[in-house]
């Protein structure tokens, strides 16, 4: 069996609606049509009245999902791209990310952003948006960067019980694959150590994980062992797992296909330096993309985003410090 | 506009003053307006008033019913509800209420008029507006609720996480309002989704809106959404003429604001927002047909804020002659008076509500100010209700 | 014909600009290989700017008596291409007008080959019909490292981990500076730390007293500061013949204490610290002396030296010694000090470098006399004589080598002159 990181979502959304009631998905194009990229393929003819075509309505299909959610449901709300819940960010991160903490009350929802750039998408098709939805209290943020975590993390998301930014990346979709379905995996908010090393970390998530694990590749010619650090989730984040992978190694480079300012890498490294400082024997890194739209050239876009080329340049200049 | 002349007239039922009295013991949560028995009922032989949207049974011969007893409670409701916000008023003025004071002066009987039809015990979902003190009590909001978030007591349903308006008790119906406009619409759409999907019939969800937010996209996409799942969903939007200090000649350029239920496919209702009668008659005609699955309904209500957006604005910009309208009466006046013309209610009743009324409020008050404080160090400071994924310490 | 540019030379180390103080050619100008053209002043020497090849001046572009940086055009010579090329310039034009920064941050990427392997051991691979494959933009340069902080270049920059675990085994800098740094400007990593401090475990080792701690500790806090040592030799047979004849038999140590106490009391500057923009005078003369006991050193410290005369010095003085030597010095004689001998003569040296103590800024120290051969006018003949060297280690930041030579040959008078003491 070859299950690819899409068939790893589609399956899982299978799964969770076949063993708990409570779910239902919602989006644009997801029923007869199986959503724009087909990660909802047939389900809504095995799920009858279940998973159900919305209005070009990002703000209202969070809205639904929200009071959805506080009436006992488990929603799934595909996104089409992760771009468009601009739209809704009200509804996320003002009704979804308050609701628990100002009426003790729980919104147990999912929203799938299919995430990241790929080649030709341009600006409005490229975006990740972790950092955004990180930044804000009371959402739960989780970027799968492997078929089994993509599978396993999704159905422990719908488990949960509060508002998760599911951000799955779609230059993996079809391209990551894995044997089987794993029956388990790792619990939400712990990172994994993808790769062992001893000379630098790098701490990443989503694609950019195989980007760092092929630099790292490149760099052990070089009898250089960089260990790898696969966030899984944008948070909470785990900061005992990348402290503890400091304290082995030293050096910090932080690797995140979002924007450069602020965000993910920034807080990793605000965490490693005010809990580490003693652990780090060099200045720690962070390599995002450009502080750019994302340009639709592929000529451009690769030098937009961080590539295991760019990220082994920074890793050369963090082991030579 | 006319009170209850133009095309409609009055069938007495049963006898005066018989009805029961609405139930002012806010604190336990069990409210009144439980009669649905008719005692008058109000037969519409013209539609012209209010169907204007050729789809909302343009002509149909309908007929609702207002008993006598559903006027005498939402009145009481109304009464409570203004009572309760000149103390608020007078506790802000005073410097005991941090934060803003938002007052439904005016609007007590649109709000009241809605909530009168909804049966919160039998699931109906309530999304009210800042101005809906009267539709929330009416509803069932217990009335130390509103005094408790004001004044921020951690007993409250918000315990000092949130204050004064915004304040709601999901898990009975009754939504917790965020302040971006037409937001909760949608969330209302959801509920009724989840109701359907779980194979509940015959609730319906209501959601309260101003002019100023039929403005918002968030308005535009829930109440399209709602028509396409056909959810049985009332919208009530209380034109009060001005958002914050924008009139609506600013807001909108249709002639009228039902005139948009035709373009959503949806029913629309208009109802004069200052008079009581006209306010139950369209709600219970619109939560009638939504309950029914007729899909969603449009209410509009006319009417003129007394007041300003909040208590820290005068609304100088209110030009005298809307002063003076027709709009500016006052709807909890013109009830009184309706009652006592019609010899269902005497002056003495009328004092004699008022009078427990201020009672009630006087001693929720009381009860509250001598309620502990929300203590930052016994605060969870967590966003999260999985506590162990909660990252809620980290800035402090 | 090429135009090659005039650059203002590297000027020595350290300097990085310098002043155009006068331009000897114009425009049509012929000149001749390494022929001076231009005048440049730093803030050390002069020096003259000179052409690298044979050609005719097309234009001066510097200005005079404004400053440039090492390797900026000054001017332009149109030159043979022949000459041009001999002289190491491929193409004509300013070429090394402005100096690029030194780092330059990574420039996004060179794209991954297709097909490349990815980790075997990772349980999940990505396909190879990739998307990532695309062309390889151009600029990327490839970067060294990352600049150790600027005036913390080399062994003298500690990483918050090597301080970290520095503190954790009890180290200094000093104790690494047998380590060779392998990071950048030389800088010590924790891999070489570690490398260091694993290859310690193979020697034979043994605890350090708490004298020798605390020393080590003076010593390495001493030389934080830029200490210069000056000396001059003196003869003692004046001081000798003197102490012979008192009953008291004072040491010499305790007659250059005296003699230094006098000569700083003439100036209390030289005894004084500089901390910030000001020199803190001392408040008495207190002169301390080095009394060597077990496995270090101790300082007891006289009071008020200039005003005291010898005798009167003698006892207490002896008193110290004895107490130093026992370690039952009084709170009143450990106390701060502006200044120390140290007769270093006693162990058979005739000079010495001691160092200062870190809260003072003289140490003064007397070498072994011996006999020597001095002309004697009275006698017109050789005639023995003991002399030894007077030498003084002083923070350079408050005294140069004329005034502390100065302050030393008062000293060395005062010395010909004991009764006087």
């Amino acid at each position: 069996m070859n299950v690819t990181y899409l068939d790893a979502i589609r399956e899982a959304q299978a799964k969770a609606l076949a063993r708990d009631d409570r779910v239902f998905l919602y989006g644009q194009d997801i029923a007869a049509f199986g959503g724009a990229f087909k990660a909802t393929k047939r389900l809504a003819e095995e799920f009858p009245g279940r998973v159900l075509d919305s209005p070009i309505s990002e703000d209202a299909m969070v809205g639904l999902a929200i009071g959805a959610a506080i009436d006992g449901m488990r929603p799934i709300i595909e996104m089409q791209f992760a771009d468009f819940s601009s739209i809704a960010f009200n509804q996320i991160v003002n009704q979804a990310g308050t609701h628990f903490y100002r009426t003790g009350v729980p919104v147990p929802f999912v929203i799938r952003l299919p995430s990241g750039g790929n080649k030709g998408s341009g600006p409005f098709h490229s975006q990740s948006l972790e950092s955004l939805y990180a930044h804000f209290p009371g959402l739960v943020v989780l970027m799968p960067a492997t078929v089994e975590d993509a599978y396993t993390m999704l159905l422990d998301a719908v488990e949960l019980d509060d508002p998760v930014i599911f951000c799955e990346h779609k230059l993996l979709y079809y391209h990551l694959k894995a044997d089987k379905l794993p029956a388990e995996g790792l619990p939400i908010g712990k990172a994994r150590i993808a790769r062992a090393g001893t000379h630098a970390t790098v701490v990443t998530a989503g694609a950019m994980l195989h980007e760092a694990l092929k630099a790292a590749n490149q760099l052990a010619e070089e009898a250089w062992e960089i260990e790898v650090v696969d966030l899984r989730s944008a948070k909470p984040i785990d900061t005992d797992t990348i402290l503890a992978s400091v304290a082995r190694t030293g050096r910090i480079l932080c690797v995140a296909e979002s924007f450069p300012w602020g965000g993910l890498n920034a807080e990793v490294i605000a965490r490693v330096v005010g809990e580490g400082f003693h652990l780090l024997d060099a200045p720690p890194l962070r390599l995002n993309s450009r502080d750019t739209p994302i340009p639709y050239h592929p000529n451009l876009w690769a030098a937009h985003r961080p590539t295991a080329a760019s990220i082994t340049t920074a890793l050369r200049k963090l082991l030579g410090f | 506009m006319g009170q209850l002349d133009g095309g409609r007239k009055l069938e007495f039922g049963s006898g005066v003053r018989e009805g029961p009295e609405a139930d002012f013991r806010g604190l336990s949560g069990e409210i009144g307006c439980t009669g649905r028995k008719p005692f008058f009922r109000v037969t519409r032989v013209s539609a012209a008033k209010t169907h204007r949207s050729p789809s909302a049974r343009a002509g149909s011969k309908h007929q609702t019913s207002a008993p006598h007893e559903l006027l005498l409670s939402t009145y009481k409701w109304m009464l409570l509800a203004r009572t309760l916000e000149d103390k608020l008023a007078s506790l802000y003025r005073s410097g005991k209420i941090v934060g803003g004071v938002y007052l439904g002066r005016g609007q007590e009987a649109f709000s009241a008029a809605l909530a009168a039809h909804l049966d919160q015990a039998g699931g109906d979902v309530y999304a009210p507006l800042i101005r809906d003190m009267a539709g929330r009590l009416a509803f069932g909001e217990p009335l130390i609720d509103p005094m408790r978030t004001y004044l921020g007591s951690p007993l409250g349903p918000m315990r000092g996480r949130d204050g004064n308006i915004h304040r709601g008790r999901p898990r009975e119906g009754m939504l917790a309002m965020i302040s971006h406009l037409g937001a909760m619409v949608s969330v209302v759409n959801g509920v009724l989704l989840s109701r359907r999907l779980r194979g509940i019939g015959g609730q319906v969800g209501a959601a309260c809106v101003g002019d100023g937010a039929t403005s918002t996209g968030a308005f535009h996409e829930a109440l399209n959404q709602a028509a396409v799942e056909k959810l049985p969903l009332v919208v009530a939007v209380a034109n009060n003429q001005f958002a914050y200090s924008t009139p609506t000649s600013r807001q909108f350029a249709c002639a009228d604001l039902v005139d948009r239920a035709l373009g959503y496919g949806v029913a629309g209702h208009r109802c004069d927002g200052t008079n009581l009668e006209d306010c139950l008659q369209t709600f219970g005609e619109a939560v009638r047909r939504a309950r029914q699955g007729e899909g969603p309904q449009l209410v509009v209500g006319s009417l003129l804020r007394l007041s300003g957006h909040g208590e820290h604005d005068d609304a100088g910009y209110v030009p005298a002659a809307v002063r003076k309208s027709a709009l500016a009466a006052d709807c909890i006046d013109l009830a009184g008076g309706r009652l006592i013309e019609r010899g269902w209610a005497a002056e003495v009743d009328l004092a004699t509500w008022k009078s427990e009324a201020v009672n009630r409020v006087e001693e929720v008050l009381e009860q509250v100010a001598s309620e502990p404080l929300p203590d930052p160090l016994g605060e969870t400071w967590c966003a999260l209700s999985v506590r162990h994924l909660c990252e809620g310490n980290l800035g402090a | 014909m090429p135009r090659i540019p005039i650059l203002m030379p590297q000027l020595g180390e350290a300097i990085a600009e310098a002043v155009v103080r006068s331009i000897r050619v114009k425009p049509l100008d012929r000149v001749d290989c390494d022929q001076e053209v231009m005048e440049v002043e730093t803030n050390k020497t002069n020096m003259g700017v000179t052409v690298p090849c044979r050609g005719k001046v097309v234009e001066i572009t510097a200005v005079l008596d404004a400053s440039y940086p090492v390797g900026a055009t000054l001017g332009y010579l149109e030159v043979t291409a022949a000459d041009a090329a001999r002289a190491g310039f491929k193409e004509p034009g300013p070429t090394r007008g402005k100096r690029k920064p030194a780092n330059r941050q990574a420039t996004g990427a060179a794209a991954a080959k297709q097909g490349e392997a990815v980790n075997g051991g990772i349980h999940f691979r990505v396909d190879e019909e990739d998307a990532f494959t695309v062309a390889e933009p151009t600029g990327v340069r490839p970067t060294v490292g990352l600049p150790v902080p600027a005036n913390a270049t080399g062994a003298t920059y500690l990483s918050p981990r090597m301080k970290a675990r520095m503190q954790e085994l009890g180290l200094n800098a000093a104790d690494l500076s047998g380590i060779a740094g392998t990071g950048a400007g030389g800088r010590v990593t924790i891999e070489d730390f570690e490398k260091f401090v694993r290859q310690l475990d193979s020697h034979a080792q043994s605890d350090a007293s708490p004298m020798r701690i605390a020393v080590a500790d003076a010593m390495r806090r001493s030389c934080l500061r830029p200490l210069a040592t000056v000396g001059r030799p003196v003869l003692l047979d004046r001081l000798l013949m003197h102490r012979k004849q008192s009953p008291s038999k004072p040491g010499p140590t305790l007659y250059v204490i005296r003699a230094l106490a006098i000569a700083i009391a003439e100036n209390t500057a030289v005894g004084g610290r500089l901390v910030g923009g000001k020199i803190i005078h001392p408040r008495s003369i207190d002169i301390g002396f080095a009394v060597e006991v077990d496995d270090g050193v101790l300082v007891p410290i006289i009071r008020e030296v200039d005003n005291r005369p010898l005798r009167e010095m003698v006892e207490p003085y002896n008193q110290l010694v004895r107490q130093a030597q026992s370690r039952k010095l009084s709170l009143e004689a450990t106390g701060t000090g502006i200044a120390t001998v140290t007769n270093f003569g006693t162990f058979g040296l005739v000079w010495a470098t001691p160092i200062p103590l870190p809260e003072q800024n003289l140490v003064l120290g007397l070498g072994a006399g011996r006999k020597k051969p001095v002309w004697s006018d009275e006698v017109e003949a050789f005639v023995p004589a003991t002399e030894a060297e007077l030498t003084l280690s002083f923070d350079h930041r408050i005294l140069d080598g004329g005034a502390a030579g100065r302050l030393l040959s008062r000293v060395a008078d005062l010395l010909q002159k004991p009764e006087t003491l």
